[in-house]
């Protein structure tokens, strides 16, 4: 079948695991591939700057300052955590393709918007922590002063999340998947040759 | 003459009126599938019949709609969630009485015969009704699980000042807190010796009954009741079978529930309690599957075959047999006899796997302290994580529940289960 005949108007579909937007005229629909967080432990040092901008960019003030007094306090949506005996993980939402928790909430509050960031609308949400029962990473929040659950929504007013953009040692990055692989295997060519050089 | 281009091609058949896939039952199982067979096969007429007049909803929300904090329109399914396909032919009151497994068509009461592509079961259950109890058929008798009840139960809430609540489950729970934001005062009567016993045992429930006695629910142990008696206007009390008679104007059963399967009666369709599938969710009979409350599964850690009435099961079950029904294999991976999480005056709780330990061999580890309490409960070798049950603080619950699916050897992490500082971090780097 030709790519004209699958995809004719306005229509925004699925395949092979990724967004494909395609609009009006079929030779104009770009491929429209999600960014996602990538995050090298190696570099990360817990410093926890991540954490703080991401409760900061969550709060109603929208500064450090504001944020301190708020109350209830402003979360944080990712998690930077410890393994024995010298790792540090930054955790966060991946956003799952076949995401567990989407599917799983009993009020409809879970879905995809189409940037493909899986979003929790907290008016629907009813606190039953379903979502928490079934995210293999851990990392839904629970709000207990609201009683409603809450993620990484990927700060959908700022072109990079604010995570990504306050580490100061870049262990979290901001990239598509293609160019993020690219940028693996230019540096482990560059280690490669470097090796061999020294 | 201009009408016949509209009629069907000589001989062929009105797409419509044969679906490439009809799904029977509209609720969390049949929907999920009738989704993921859109996202497989686009082009793909799906049918859902559902006997119930509403349009398919979350039904873990009626009770919601009965103390009035959600209306029925806000919790309709289809464009909420990931319920987002277009495309998916919706007929409500339409029940099916009999199948047709060799013409491949379903008669739909009162409504003729429909054909099929291929079909689906996903009709659910029903609450099970004890036959024991005398005069259970009169007016203000309930049981909460469609949205026709909890109108029928709302109204009957305005002149009801006492309503007794027969069975001490979760379904039977969250109707008691509903009834009881409305200003009834609610009595439950369990015959278990406490509480929620499917999701823990009586040892395991103190924070829970602390909280329950908190928000006032009046709670009767051990017992059961023998008959309800009413008058004109409905119930006036309940006689339990330790001789002690309530008045009061509501009753709500919450016995458990039972596989909606009275129409494959007399078909060659293999039933063994509820309908029998393989790991591919297939019947016994080809281009046939079934999913959700009505089919058999399996327990991925003992292997037992199970019944669950969880939405979350359902989905996932119907999202299996959606892939599955389109040619996509897909392997169910069964799921736990007990697996739960909700919050019971504001306790929040989490029980899934093996929770049941009394005298058997497992590993059992509980901390308990003022506000929280945890049960780990590993194989009786120590290296398996069987079971778990969070009281208090269930942070991180999904990643046991995947340790314990995966039926992984724990090793390391061990320690970290139970003193409950797991982090996927262990799971990347462990």
């Amino acid at each position: 079948m030709s790519a004209e005949k699958a995809w004719d108007s306005d229509t925004v579909c699925r395949h092979q695991g990724r967004w494909i937007i395609a609009q009006l005229n079929i030779k104009e629909y770009a491929m429209y591939e999600p960014k996602e967080i990538f995050v090298n432990t190696s570099r990360c040092t817990a410093c926890k700057t991540c954490e703080i901008s991401c409760a900061v960019a969550h709060s109603r003030s929208g500064d450090l300052y504001g944020a301190l007094s708020e109350k209830p306090a402003p979360k944080r949506r990712l998690y930077v955590e410890w393994v024995s005996p010298d790792e540090n993980v930054p955790i966060l939402c991946r956003h799952c393709e076949d995401a567990p928790c989407m599917h799983a909430c009993i009020s409809g509050a879970i879905s995809r918007n189409k940037e493909s960031v899986v979003i929790t609308d907290s008016d629907k949400c009813i606190g039953c922590w379903t979502c928490v029962m079934v995210c293999p990473y851990g990392v839904i929040g629970r709000h207990l002063e609201t009683h409603k659950s809450y993620r990484c929504d990927r700060c959908p007013d700022r072109e990079t999340p604010a995570c990504v953009s306050s580490c100061p040692t870049k262990a979290l990055v901001y990239r598509t998947v293609e160019t993020f692989s690219k940028d693996v295997r230019r540096d482990a060519a560059s280690k490669i040759l470097a090796g061999e050089g020294g | 003459m201009l009408l016949l281009k509209y009629l069907p091609a000589k001989g062929g058949k009105m797409k419509r009126d044969c679906p490439d896939y009809l799904i029977i039952g509209g609720s969390a199982a049949g929907m999920a599938a009738a989704q993921a067979i859109k996202e497989k096969d686009p082009k793909g007429i799906v049918t859902v019949l559902s006997e119930e007049p509403d349009r398919p909803y979350f039904r873990p929300l009626i009770p919601y709609v009965l103390m009035g904090r959600k209306k029925a329109e806000s919790i309709e399914l289809l464009g909420n969630g990931p319920y987002t396909s277009a495309g998916i032919e919706v007929r409500t009151v339409a029940r099916v009485d009999q199948v047709d497994i060799s013409g491949k068509s379903v008669n739909i009461k009162g409504n003729g015969r429909l054909s099929y592509g291929k079909l689906l079961f996903a009709t659910g259950s029903r609450p099970n009704i004890p036959s024991g109890i005398e005069g259970i058929d009169a007016n203000g008798v309930f049981a909460l699980r469609k949205l026709s009840d909890a109108r029928a139960m709302a109204q009957r809430a305005e002149s009801t000042e006492h309503a007794v609540m027969l069975g001490g489950g979760l379904l039977n729970l969250k109707a008691a807190f509903a009834l009881l934001e409305l200003g009834i005062k609610v009595t439950l009567v369990v015959y278990s010796p406490e509480v929620l016993s499917q999701l823990m045992e009586p040892a395991d429930a103190g924070l829970i009954r602390n909280a329950l006695d908190k928000a006032e629910l009046k709670i009767i142990t051990g017992c059961s009741a023998k008959g309800i008696i009413s008058d004109k206007n409905g119930v006036t009390g309940v006689f339990l079978d330790d001789g002690s008679e309530m008045s009061c104007q509501m009753v709500c059963i919450g016995k458990g529930t039972r596989p909606n399967i009275e129409f494959l009666s007399g078909s060659e369709i293999a039933i063994d309690k509820g309908i029998v599938v393989d790991k591919y969710t297939a019947c016994n009979k080809p281009d046939i599957f079934a999913a959700g409350d009505v089919a058999v599964t399996f327990e991925p850690v003992t292997g037992d075959r199970i019944m669950t009435g969880l939405w979350t099961n359902a989905v996932e079950m119907g999202r299996c047999a959606g892939y599955n029904i389109t040619g996509t294999k897909t392997a169910y991976s069964g799921t736990f006899g007990i697996m739960n999480a909700t919050q019971v005056a504001d306790e929040p709780f989490v029980s899934m796997g093996i929770v049941h330990t009394k005298d058997t061999a497992y590993e059992v580890h509980v901390s308990a302290a003022k506000s929280t309490y945890r049960k780990v409960v590993f194989s009786p070798d120590g290296e398996r994580l069987v079971g778990v049950l969070f009281i208090g603080d269930i942070t991180g619950a999904g990643m046991y529940r995947y340790v314990i699916r995966g039926n992984m050897q724990i090793g390391r992490i061990k320690s970290h289960i139970m003193n409950h500082t797991l982090h996927y971090g262990h799971f990347l780097k462990g």
